[in-house]
């Protein structure tokens, strides 16, 4: 779909002449001017304006009307006013009209201070009142969720929370009720607001109606300051700012990045900053002494488990969990690869795929962005369910149906929430991905495709198939010759599995079927399941690709579940967990709990501490959470974006240690020296280390991140040679009823930063209660 | 008094035959023979009469109809034409009784209208409280159906329509165009933005074309007559006949059909046969409550358009309002403000505001808690609130509440200082005023208070107002 390119006006305002893009809104247009004209309700994330609240109201030369500027798009020649007399006088009213009803209480106000009322009043507002009437009375405040209060009194109807609930998360829960003056937000019948992305609300509130409850009188803004990073709790890598006073995260608040997020956050990173402080985490090193994990020094620690890996050699494996950054990850693979001599290192969860694939899937011609999601002209999500795998995707796809009229498709083996939203929802058996990327590959080659015994093998009706066949490569009409851009939205359990080389392959041919190579805004999105599964493949740290997937890793390399089978089995006899915790994560957690009982070191390197911990570990590093870390990740479109440290490590000097430095200690140990003294080092190591991220420097990298496709080194991407032209070859049933193992999936939502945060608890299933 | 006046009558031609509201009568009385007519014309045919008949709409904003039609897009697409059948202004009722009585004419007019505007599917979306005048639509409607005038291939013409009556919820908001169509859509009937208008993104935001019922239930007449003929009557601007509903102090209070451009005492003195014996008219709503006051002396303005307009008010909705000396001027503003408090539909903050402060200033006069600066308070919060509304709905209450004051300032003033007065805080305390409000002395017809001698009845006391309660705290 065309991006729009607007043309340049220049237009007068208070005055003076200013350039501007044509069609913005004119409140947009007097920003290019340094004027500044008041809103309340308009906000352009929520979509078109809705001129509710009047405060934009400004003199256009030739209307007789005072005009919302929130509403009126800049023209070329359009001559605006907004200092005369007549303009003042009525934004003084709208001012004076909205404090009517509020309470005023902003002495015990959480928003006082960073309160767009308070800023406009003072700006625009005439500095009194002449309303001594008795004003409008509410019950406050209620608990319009477990997560957020509100107090109607401070309410100025702007309906974006409303708006929110309606029209970006498509939830419509949120409702105005009553009429005039006593109107109010809330839900419908009054149950709980309780949605993905509900938090949103707290941020777009421009008053103090909509507060925090955890966050609720914490700090006031001068008691804090903000830090911004990239939350890496899930594949979506949000942008956010951490606001932090006394070295505590006290709340955590979406960082703009319109190629990244909208300036939307999910409830989970929004609330799940309460985990980074929770009774849970891991502050010490602990050493397993007399069957029991004890505190010890890290010298102590580095040592133990630096002779566990020794004993093990090339009889050694590591795991790298998702959060793991690019930096930590690469000095992890050389650590094994180097130091121990082991091949054994991987960081998808449910097995690898030939290196050739993995390069051809990475091909940078054939990678969609965040952005193209928006665009296209059609995007199928195959094999994922957004809002629990990438959440704050699926705001992206519904924006993307609801204002730009993109065609959607899923492919799910279940329902999914956005079903309502879709054009065609397909199924296919639990399992048969695969297969149906098989099948859907088939159905858009040319010619007379054989597609009953392939649509019956991945269980989905051939009619559908041949539906979203058209929906994907509708017929050509003389009019309209325009490249159709179609975006393939794929989760990394199409790629995993048996049948995972064969879906690859099948992705391939589809992508090779619809031209996405040629075509702007067209291309492939794979939401791994790891946050930064991404760059983890990147930086070497799978079992038979080096940096830049490279063909440098030893041979022999087993993946995951090879290491659970090998430390079962007594081949492997040590474990390094980087940020894993197996039992919990991976696929096979009975094979798991066998192999962690088998081996005999296991050096767990993480956060919190769990059961899988308290169980099998012998070693135990404190890990840092993201808020502490400094690195980079990789956003499933290729981006890297940068953390940066928000809040101190935990536990003071001899506490949390970055990653980077311990994995550097414990190498050291082994006789290896990485030449890395700090966060800055181990990032330039890893950009030496991957040829396509070559030149990289943090600073370019900077608080929006760059897609490496984007830069001139992109040409140093392996592609290797085509593939999509071999034939998939699904695996066969292993036996003959057809029974297949199908790889457990987690939601992010079920995470252990969500259940270690308090305000979130209501996310789990009640705990029950014995009484009495 | 001036003897009543003889118009020609369109809309009410034969309105009380009896059994009008069959198919069978209508058609009887020459009923559907224009929409034949019409048919047989091309639709630009039918488009032209309607410009020419300078058609004004009958809804209260007097935009021309035909080229309001004009304004949609043209070529093959869903296009809607909605009837606007909410009558809920105050003092209108003129949709009623020609739905009631005749509602095959307004049928018969929007098949007519929706040929020339190439609208294929259409709606009345009528008020939830006229139920009896539903049913009649509806009836009608079933007996349209069979007679094939409504559905595929309208008699043999290729002209198809679809025909839905709609029965609103009782929220004035909803008879504002936009409101109506985010109500008809199944939302809360909230105003939209404009630009776009309907004619562009209306319903469903297809291409609209909205209509009141008179409007429309003109149409059969002037392809009947012929758009030029139709606009010989009336005036030059204002054309044609329009329905008038009086009320208020009038001894003959109902719907009259009049000839644009008779002077407005015709209406109120020889029609509807002026006040009670004794009384005076005091000023006069020419257009509905939402239409700035008149007074006795404006009673010889022409009934049409351009004139009221001039004069200061409008014709709106074409309801007239007769206020006379037996009533108080506060009352009369505390009415009409509280029912436009209670309908503001809370979006745009002027209205929201203004209207519920407007209400709380009146009722401090009332129980005598205002002194005369309140007045300037006043009026500059109706300044403050007409033109910067998202809709109508805030000037409909700011213009007259406006008009009030400045024309009836000096009882204003006497009504805050008697009520001061019998508060015990004003500054002529035992003065020949504050006598008269302690019942002592005759003070004339507008002791309105003497009722409430102490004053200090709490603002609210019109305990029956909806608009008063504390939205479910």
């Amino acid at each position: 779909m065309p991006r729009p390119e607007p043309r340049t006006i220049t237009f007068t305002i208070d005055g003076q002449e200013v350039q501007a893009p044509e069609n913005t809104m004119l409140v947009d247009a007097a920003k290019h001017g340094d004027v500044e004209i008041p809103v309340f309700c308009y906000e352009p994330k929520l979509g078109g304006p809705v001129g509710a609240c009047r405060m934009c109201l400004v003199e256009i030369e030739g209307i007789p009307k005072l005009q919302t500027g929130c509403s009126t798009p800049v023209k070329d020649g359009m001559v605006v006013y907004t200092q005369t007399e007549r303009v003042k006088t009525a934004q003084q009213s709208v001012v004076e009209f909205l404090l009517i009803n509020h309470p005023l209480d902003c002495p015990v106000c959480d928003k006082g201070g960073e309160c767009p009322l308070q800023d406009i009043t003072f700006g625009w507002g005439g500095g009194i009142s002449r309303f001594i009437e008795p004003k409008r009375h509410f019950v406050k405040p209620l608990e319009l969720s477990p997560l957020i209060a509100i107090d109607r009194e401070r309410c100025i109807l702007c309906y974006r929370c409303v708006r929110f609930s309606q029209e970006i998360s498509e939830d419509y829960q949120l409702v105005l009720l009553e009429r005039g003056a006593h109107s109010y937000v809330s839900t419908f019948d009054g149950h709980p607001y309780v949605a993905p992305f509900s938090g949103n609300i707290i941020e777009l509130c421009p008053v103090g109606a909509l507060t925090s409850r955890p966050y609720r009188f914490r700090a006031r803004p001068w008691d804090i300051e903000g830090s911004g990073s990239v939350c890496t709790l899930c594949p979506a890598q949000c942008n956010v700012t951490v606001t932090v006073r006394d070295e505590r995260a006290l709340r955590v608040l979406a960082r703009q990045n319109d190629e990244v997020d909208d300036g939307w956050l999910c409830d989970k990173g929004r609330f799940a900053y309460q985990s980074f402080h929770a009774e849970e985490r891991i502050t010490e090193p602990l050493l397993r002494d007399g069957g029991q994990l004890r505190p010890v020094t890290w010298e102590r620690a580095l040592s133990e488990a630096a002779a566990g890996l020794a004993r093990a050699g090339e009889a050694s494996a590591a795991i790298a969990g998702g959060q793991t950054t690019n930096e930590e990850g690469h000095l992890l693979a050389r650590l094994m690869r180097e130091a121990l001599r082991s091949p054994h290192i991987d960081s998808r969860r449910a097995g690898s795929l030939p290196l050739e694939l993995h390069r051809a899937l990475g091909n940078p011609a054939l990678q969609a962005t965040v952005g193209d999601l928006e665009f296209a002209d059609a995007v199928l999500v195959l094999a994922t369910d957004p809002v629990n795998d990438a959440p704050i995707l699926d705001l992206r796809l519904r924006k993307g149906v609801r204002r730009h009229g993109t065609q959607l498709a899923l492919a799910m083996p279940g329902e999914t929430s956005l079903d309502p939203a879709a054009k065609l929802s397909l199924r296919f058996a639990p399992g048969q991905g695969g297969a149906f990327a098989v099948a859907l590959a088939e159905a858009l080659k040319d010619g007379d495709p054989d597609l009953d015994r392939l649509a019956g093998i991945a269980g989905t009706q051939t009619s559908k198939l041949r539906s979203l066949t058209e929906l994907l490569k509708p017929a050509r009409t003389e009019e309209d010759q325009r490249p159709r851009e179609v975006v393939i939205l794929f989760g990394e359990r199409l790629t995993s599995g048996p049948d995972g080389a064969a879906a690859a392959t099948a992705l391939l041919q589809i992508a090779a079927r619809l031209g996405m190579a040629d075509v702007d805004g067209a291309g492939l999105l794979e939401i791994p399941a790891a946050t930064n599964g991404r760059g983890l493949s990147e930086a070497g740290v799978l079992p038979n690709a080096g940096p830049g997937l490279s063909d440098s890793a030893l041979p022999g390399g087993r993946d995951a579940r090879a290491i659970a089978e090998g430390l079962a089995a007594g081949e492997l006899s040590a474990v390094y967990l980087l940020g894993s915790d197996p039992l919990r994560e991976l696929p096979d957690a009975e094979l798991w709990g066998r192999a962690l009982a088998g081996a005999s070191t296991v050096v767990a390197h993480a956060s919190f501490l769990t059961e899988t911990i308290r169980e099998h570990a012998d070693v135990v590093f404190p890990a840092e959470v993201y808020a502490e870390k400094e690195g980079t990740v990789v956003h499933p479109d290729g981006r890297l974006q940068r953390l940066r440290p928000a809040i101190a490590r935990a536990g003071g000097n001899e506490g949390v240690r970055a990653g980077w430095q311990v994995l550097s200690e414990l190498a050291l140990r082994l006789g290896l020296d990485f030449d890395v003294l700090s966060g800055a080092m181990a990032s330039k190591r890893l950009f030496e280390a991957v040829p396509f991220y070559a030149g990289l420097t943090l600073e370019e990298i900077g608080g929006r991140g760059v897609r490496w496709q984007e830069r001139d080194a992109a040409s140093h991407f392996p592609t290797g040679a085509s593939v999509a032209d071999k034939a998939p070859a699904l695996a066969a049933p292993a036996d003959p009823a057809q029974a297949r193992e199908v790889a457990g999936f987690r939601s992010v939502w079920d995470a252990v930063e969500v259940e270690h945060s308090p305000a979130l608890e209501f996310l789990y299933p009640h705990r029950e209660t014995v009484s009495g | 008094m001036a003897a009543p006046v003889a118009s020609p009558k369109l809309l009410f031609n034969d309105i009380d035959e009896p059994g009008l509201c069959t198919r069978e009568v209508y058609e009887r009385r020459g009923g559907y023979d224009s929409l034949r007519a019409a048919l047989a014309l091309t639709p630009e045919a039918v488009l032209d009469q309607l410009k020419a008949s300078g058609l004004r709409g009958r809804g209260g904003a007097g935009f021309a109809m035909g080229t309001k039609v004009s304004f949609l897009p043209k070529g093959a697409m869903d296009k809607y034409l909605v009837c606007n059948a909410d009558e809920s202004e105050p003092g209108t009722f003129k949709d009623r009784e020609l739905m009631q009585k005749n509602p095959h004419l307004l049928i018969e007019g929007l098949i007519i209208a929706s040929y020339a505007a190439g609208a294929n599917r259409s709606f009345i979306y009528i008020r939830g409280e006229y139920v009896l005048q539903a049913d009649a639509l509806d009836a009608a409607l079933v007996e349209a159906r069979n007679a094939g005038y409504v559905g595929e291939d309208i008699l043999g013409s290729g002209h198809s329509l679809s025909l839905v009556v709609h029965r609103g919820a009782g929220a004035y908001i909803c008879g504002e165009e936009t409101g109506l169509l985010d109500s008809l859509e199944g939302k809360r009937g909230n105003p939209r933005l404009k630009p776009p208008f309907p004619a562009n993104q209306g319903l469903y935001q297809g291409p609209t074309l909205i209509n009141n019922v008179e409007t429309l239930s003109t149409v059969p007449t002037i392809i009947r007559m012929g758009g030029a003929e139709y606009a010989k009557l009336g005036v030059e601007t204002s054309t044609g006949t329009k329905l008038v509903s009086v009320s208020g102090h009038v001894q003959r209070p109902g719907n009259y059909e009049i000839e644009l451009g008779i002077p407005s005492r015709e209406i109120i003195y020889g029609l509807a046969g002026g006040p009670p014996a004794g009384r005076q008219v005091k000023c006069w709503f020419p257009g509905g409550s939402s239409s700035p006051v008149l007074k006795a002396e404006d009673l010889d303005v022409p009934y049409d358009f351009d004139s009221l307009g001039k004069a200061g008010s409008m014709l709106g909705s074409g309801a007239i309002i007769v206020v006379d000396d037996s009533t108080a001027i506060l009352d009369v503003a505390m009415k009409t403000a509280k029912f436009y408090r209670h309908e503001s539909c809370g979006k745009c903050t002027p209205c929201r505001e203004g209207t519920n402060w407007t209400v709380k200033m009146l009722e401090r006069i009332d129980v005598g808690e205002a002194t005369p600066m309140d007045l300037e308070i006043m009026a500059s919060v109706q300044e403050h609130i007409i033109g910067n509304c998202l809709c109508v709905l805030g000037d409909a209450m700011a213009m007259p509440i406006g008009s009030m004051i400045a024309k009836f300032k000096d009882e204003f003033e006497a009504h805050i200082e008697r009520a001061r007065l019998s508060r015990g805080v004003g500054d002529a305390a035992g003065s020949d005023l504050a006598l008269a409000a302690q019942g002592t002395l005759d003070a004339g017809p507008e002791t309105l208070l003497a009722s409430d001698p102490s004053g200090d009845q709490a603002p609210g006391e019109h305990a029956g107002d909806p608009g008063t309660h504390q939205g479910g705290a």
